[in-house]
């Protein structure tokens, strides 16, 4: 009885800090989603982009700290880049076809990687490997700590950013309706440029974690593990809320660890995955759908 | 009335010309390259006629493919029943799952119904991954008898180039009347607008379900019938990349243009076995053509306003057309 209540806490903990990665990458994700509803497919593949440079950097030698950096920074500019060139041109045509120009800048992405690094699994060391701590049988790492620690500042800092500064109120605005918006003289294009950079930055930093957690990096990062999840999250919460974002995330993260922990580890992905379908076609909003009234 | 002639004509020749290529190109390389080009030609067809006919964005066609292919070769293999039921019963079986799936979708809108295609895309292969028993898991299916008609075997590559050519033409020939029908007509005023089109008197959930499950029949029996050519199925080989890779090719031909899906299959599966530094770089190809093509001609090659028509306009002095309503 005992045991059985310490491997639930186990597997508590374990959800909630795969989740917290998950809110990370969900975060960016979202805003984009909730602004332009564009289905980023190439969200994964340009924080991969980030994560791979700051492996290139870890292993030439450079200080850890700075080649974090550097990787968000990656991760930051790429973003600017795509949206300006593949994004921008196609904002207003529809909803398939800026779809298919993020699959194609995801490909872009994706297929640099395997030029530049190959397809091989590479170890990912920062040098942050600190000690278990003990608490009544449950072993929580101080790694995890970290990493719920760093998800927590980030999400804060958003929030601040979104509630307190111009930009931020511009980006709200922009969410709820473009047109009126530009008529109060928000910049439309540099906001949404800035929301998409964001949305990189915070994805490379989910990434790292992500490496950091898995000990590994390799190219799946990118699209099955960052795009499909980050969307999962955003279904699951709610499109174009950040609350939505992070709480569906950190459901994803437990329900994947419960199912991993309780069902079958083989079949997890699908009985998630199942999961998800049964969710969305009870509850089509998510949880904490964007309060912006909707025209009928 | 004289285009819809010129068309058939045209369709002819290529017809014609297609049955005389084996002779020209004897190379075996060549002759499986273009099999394989006229069993992806149908899974394009098949997507057109969902994404483009309906405008149901389904990211998760390899998924039929891939439950018509086990269906038919855990048939041929284990049962030893004959190819033609075999393959038969893959397209209807693969059917019927498009129909449950579409059931579920019928009133998802845009973003859900992608997100669920994905799902069962995914869960479809965690299933041919691990259901050991069944599908022989990592291992796959090996050793799939090749294609029989009444003792007649398509063995070779060039019996089969024929089966799989008359297979592409049915094919072509069943989706353009389903385009040109009432179904078809339905299917397009579901894409261009469904609360318009439920207001004439359409049952947009009904014709949902009937789009997946006709497009589904179709993804499956070519599915069936390129593990009977490759005599393997592998459960990597209906991955969500593929399903995205696939619906390139219906996207790059130009959604709702049924020439349109053959050009843009050909490019995308010849295009790679051409050269192989090309192979290296195809995602990058693609990206590429995918962002441009999107940004100056968002309706394919040979869709509206594409590409061909744009020649075609160069080619000939055309009378100024009337301006098409609401498009």
């Amino acid at each position: 009885m005992e045991s059985g209540a310490n491997m639930f806490l186990q597997h508590l903990i374990n959800g909630l800090s795969i989740g917290s990665i998950y809110a990370l990458i969900a975060m960016g994700y979202n805003m984009v989603y909730g602004i332009l509803e564009l289905l980023n497919f190439a969200h994964g593949d340009v924080y991969a982009v980030g994560c791979f440079a700051a492996l290139g950097l870890l292993t030439m030698g450079v200080h850890p700290a700075l080649a974090l950096l550097a990787g968000i920074i990656v991760g930051f500019v790429i973003n600017l880049f795509v949206e300006k060139f593949a994004y921008r041109p196609v904002r207003y045509s529809g909803r398939v076809t800026p779809t298919i120009t993020a699959v194609g800048i995801a490909y872009i992405m994706r297929n640099a990687i395997l030029k530049i690094w190959g397809p091989e699994t590479f170890a990912f060391d920062i040098g942050v490997r600190g000690s278990n701590l003990q608490i009544g049988g449950i072993i929580i790492g101080t790694l995890q700590i970290y990493i719920l620690l760093i998800a927590v500042t980030c999400m804060v800092g958003i929030t601040l950013y979104l509630k307190k500064t111009k930009t931020g109120q511009g980006i709200i605005a922009i969410s709820q309706s473009i047109p009126t918006a530009a008529l109060m003289g928000v910049p439309v294009n540099r906001t949404i440029s800035i929301v998409y950079g964001i949305g990189g930055a915070l994805g490379v930093i989910g990434g790292i974690l992500f490496c950091v957690y898995y000990d590994s990096i390799f190219i799946g990062i990118g699209f099955a593990l960052g795009t499909i999840k980050a969307w999962m999250a955003s279904i699951i919460g709610g499109v174009g809320s950040l609350k939505g974002a992070v709480m569906g995330a950190i459901m994803l993260g437990l329900m994947e660890s419960m199912v991993s922990g309780y069902v079958s580890t083989l079949y997890k992905d699908a009985i998630v995955w199942l999961l998800l379908i049964a969710f969305v076609l009870i509850k089509p909003q998510g949880l904490f759908p964007a309060q912006v009234a909707e025209k009928i | 009335m004289k285009m819809k002639m010129d068309n058939r004509l045209i369709g002819l020749a290529a017809v014609l010309a297609a049955c005389a290529l084996p002779f020209v190109i004897t190379d075996e390389y060549a002759i499986r390259v273009l099999n394989v080009f006229f069993i992806y030609s149908v899974v394009a067809l098949s997507i057109n006629l969902i994404v483009g006919f309906c405008g149901q964005l389904d990211m998760g066609r390899a998924a039929f493919m891939g439950l018509g292919a086990y269906w038919s070769a855990i048939l041929a293999v284990r049962f030893h029943v004959p190819f033609l039921v075999a393959f038969l019963t893959a397209g209807i079986f693969a059917g019927l799952v498009g129909a449950v799936l579409g059931f579920l979708c019928r009133k998802s809108s845009f973003d859900y119904l992608t997100l669920i295609t994905i799902g069962f895309n995914v869960v479809c292969q965690v299933v041919f991954l691990n259901w050991i028993p069944v599908t022989n898991g990592a291992m796959g299916i090996p050793k799939v008898p090749a294609p029989s008609f009444f003792g007649f075997a398509f063995d070779s590559n060039f019996r089969f180039y024929y089966l799989a050519l008359g297979f592409l033409v049915a094919c072509y020939i069943l989706i353009g009347r389903i385009t040109k029908s009432k179904l078809g007509r339905a299917f397009e005023a579901i894409r261009d607008d469904a609360i318009a089109a439920s207001y004439s008197g359409i049952n947009t959930q009904k014709y949902k379900i009937l789009n997946f499950a006709i497009g589904s029949v179709f993804t499956g029996l070519a599915g069936a019938l390129l593990v009977h050519y490759t005599q393997y199925a592998s459960p990597f080989n209906y991955t969500l990349d593929e399903s995205v890779y696939q619906l390139q090719m219906a996207i790059l031909g130009g959604l709702g243009s049924l020439p349109g899906s053959l050009l843009g299959t050909l490019i995308l599966v010849v295009a790679p076995e051409v050269s192989r530094s090309f192979y290296e770089y195809r995602l990058v190809f693609v990206g590429f053509m995918m962002v441009i093509m999107m940004i100056y001609w968002p309706n394919g090659l040979l869709g509206k306003a594409g590409v061909g028509e744009k020649l075609i306009g160069i080619v000939r002095f055309r009378k100024k057309e009337p301006e098409e309503a609401g498009r």
